[in-house]
């Protein structure tokens, strides 16, 4: 699915990814840990395209999207949820929904409407709210609208930066349920977090990074790696 | 169950609704009285608002301020005068603007979406100058007179003809279509199309990320908004009679903007009542003092402090709130 080989990403001067390999098959979650600056929303960023790499391959699907525009690597089934949310202001919240699926190619009104009642079942919050303006809610509907919103055009690979930033526990359980569910139905996630434990339960393999490097590797199913990763992380 | 922006938008079709009314009774009242001069006037502030129209299609719903839209006004007045010089015949007119309009649209929207923000205002601002300093240098188009000799021109209209030097037969004509060019803007902003360009107004980075190109909807509202300014400047030689270079000028494009900031940015319907105030308080304040742009400016000074939203920005959620309410049963 995703296979990223000695990536390397500056911004300026500044060396901030130095030279990451990795891959993600789909239905795996992949966690991606490590203090604040040490290049892991760049990660995610530089996989998006909304910046270019300098260095190495990124392929998707056997194809590659290193230093293509977002907007084509989003045409190729890659959704980024970003950190900041931002949701459309001057828009409800179904006419946020509307936006994640225009664009994906073949689409009916049968397919539409279909699409929508699927997300409105995974987030019945959002369906009480579909009228409401995007930006009124709280914090975690925000998020889940978010996350709605990339899931609807139904992505291949789903990039998730920091989903429980700011957010009650009940709600972040809400949201790593649902990372599991699209998990189960085949997609590839990366997901930067800083909640460990909670990226944990849902992850099957993680990478430390820190200074633009992967320090540390292992899987989520062996305690022996998992107890290293807290242990270098300090958690 | 409707969304946010359709609920808008039919508050914004109540409020036409209303200028129409108001538009009808001025225009009997007119006929009864035998008045000439303020049906004309009425008639130009349909045109402008058309214009202004077209600057609250970039202002309001995509976020992009035009300094330069009489370019497009001006081109379709000039070009509607040329083909009627030559062919006296509405329709001639009227396709070849849309079709001149939408071609120039697309040049200059290549030119100006390539840039965002103040530099987007100061290259429309540029492109219009230029334009209009051709013009005022071109002595085939008639240099600094402009063109006279417009000829009066009988528009047919399959069950009847309107002459263009019927004051009210004219005014209703302009009237219609002006609704008409209003309709079609508000049917294709109420499209997911409108929804992506108010997504692209608030955030512009995201978008991509979504699957879509910035430019392609960039472009398709410069290009529709460039046609709408050339559609409403076609009819200003046949109101008239002439054209000159001033239509060109920055005059032009910086009253619309202060039109569609008066009536209330990202409306539509404000475009046209906003048109409608400025154009009456030109011509009430303009019969006592030379000094009427003082007194414009003070007063757009005012709408922008104490009405941000503009003044159909301030009434329309008064109309949603209306429409918003369930029928008694």
């Amino acid at each position: 699915m995703l296979v990223i080989r000695n990536l390397h990403t500056h911004y300026a001067l500044s060396h901030i990814i130095q030279g990451i390999d990795l891959t993600v098959a789909a239905g795996e979650v992949f966690g991606i840990f490590g203090r604040n600056g040490v290049g892991k929303t760049t990660l995610l960023k530089t996989i998006a395209g909304w910046v270019k790499p300098t260095e190495g391959e990124i392929t998707l699907n056997s194809e590659r999207i290193d230093g293509l525009n977002p907007d084509r690597i989003a045409r190729r089934g890659a959704g980024f949820v970003p950190e900041d949310r931002r949701i459309f202001p001057g828009l409800s919240v179904e006419e946020n929904l509307t936006l994640g699926y225009l664009q994906v190619p073949g689409r009916d009104a049968a397919g539409d409407r279909a699409a929508l009642a699927k997300v409105y079942v995974r987030f019945p919050r959002l369906a009480e709210r579909r009228q409401q303006h995007g930006t009124t809610l709280s914090g975690g509907e925000q998020q889940m609208l978010a996350m709605a919103r990339v899931m609807i055009g139904t992505p291949k690979l789903l990039l998730i930066d920091e989903p429980s930033e700011g957010l009650a526990p009940m709600i972040v359980a809400d949201l790593f349920a649902i990372i599991k569910e699209m998990k189960q139905s085949g997609c590839a996630i990366l997901l930067v977090e800083q909640n460990v434990h909670q990226a944990l339960t849902v992850c099957d393999r993680f990478a430390v990074i820190e200074r633009g490097q992967i320090v540390l590797s292992g899987r989520a199913d062996n305690a022996a790696e998992r107890d290293k990763l807290l242990t270098t992380i300090a958690v | 169950m409707v969304d946010a922006l359709t609920r808008s938008m039919r508050a914004s079709h109540v409020l036409v609704a209303i200028l129409v009314a108001a538009s009808l009774a001025v225009a009997a009242f007119g006929v009864a009285t035998n008045d000439t001069f303020y049906l004309r006037l009425a008639t130009e502030a349909l045109i402008f608002a058309g214009l202004a129209l077209s600057v609250d299609i970039l202002l309001g719903y995509t976020g992009l301020l035009s300094l330069g839209q009489a370019l497009y006004f001006g081109l379709g007045a000039y070009l509607s005068a040329l083909v009627l010089m030559v062919i006296p015949s509405f329709w001639a007119a009227f396709a070849a603007t849309a079709v001149v309009a939408a071609l120039a649209g697309l040049i200059g929207g290549f030119i100006v979406n390539r840039v965002r923000g103040v530099y987007f205002a100061l290259i429309t601002f540029g492109m219009a100058q230029v334009a209009a300093k051709i013009v005022y240098n071109t002595r085939a188009l008639g240099a600094s007179d402009g063109l006279i000799g417009v000829p009066v021109i009988n528009i047919n209209l399959g069950i009847a003809s309107v002459s263009s030097a019927s004051p009210a037969g004219f005014f209703l004509f302009v009237l219609a279509l002006i609704v008409i060019l209003y309709a079609l803007s508000a049917y294709l902003l109420d499209t997911p199309f409108g929804r992506l360009l108010i997504a692209l107004r608030a955030n512009e980075a995201r978008i991509p990320f979504l699957g879509y190109r910035t430019m392609t909807p960039r472009l398709v509202a410069y290009v529709l908004a460039a046609m709408v300014a050339a559609l409403s400047g076609a009819l200003y030689p046949m109101l008239r009679g002439f054209v000159s270079p001033e239509l060109f000028f920055f005059a032009t494009s910086g009253n619309a903007v202060i039109t569609v900031v008066t009536g209330g940015a990202g409306t539509l319907v404000g475009a046209l009542y906003g048109s409608v105030l400025l154009t009456v308080l030109k011509s009430v304040i303009g019969s006592y003092t030379e000094h009427h742009l003082i007194v414009i400016g003070l007063l757009f000074m005012g709408a922008v402090i104490f009405l941000p939203k503009g003044l159909m920005g301030s009434v329309r959620p008064l109309i949603e709130r209306m429409l918003a309410r369930e029928p008694k049963q």
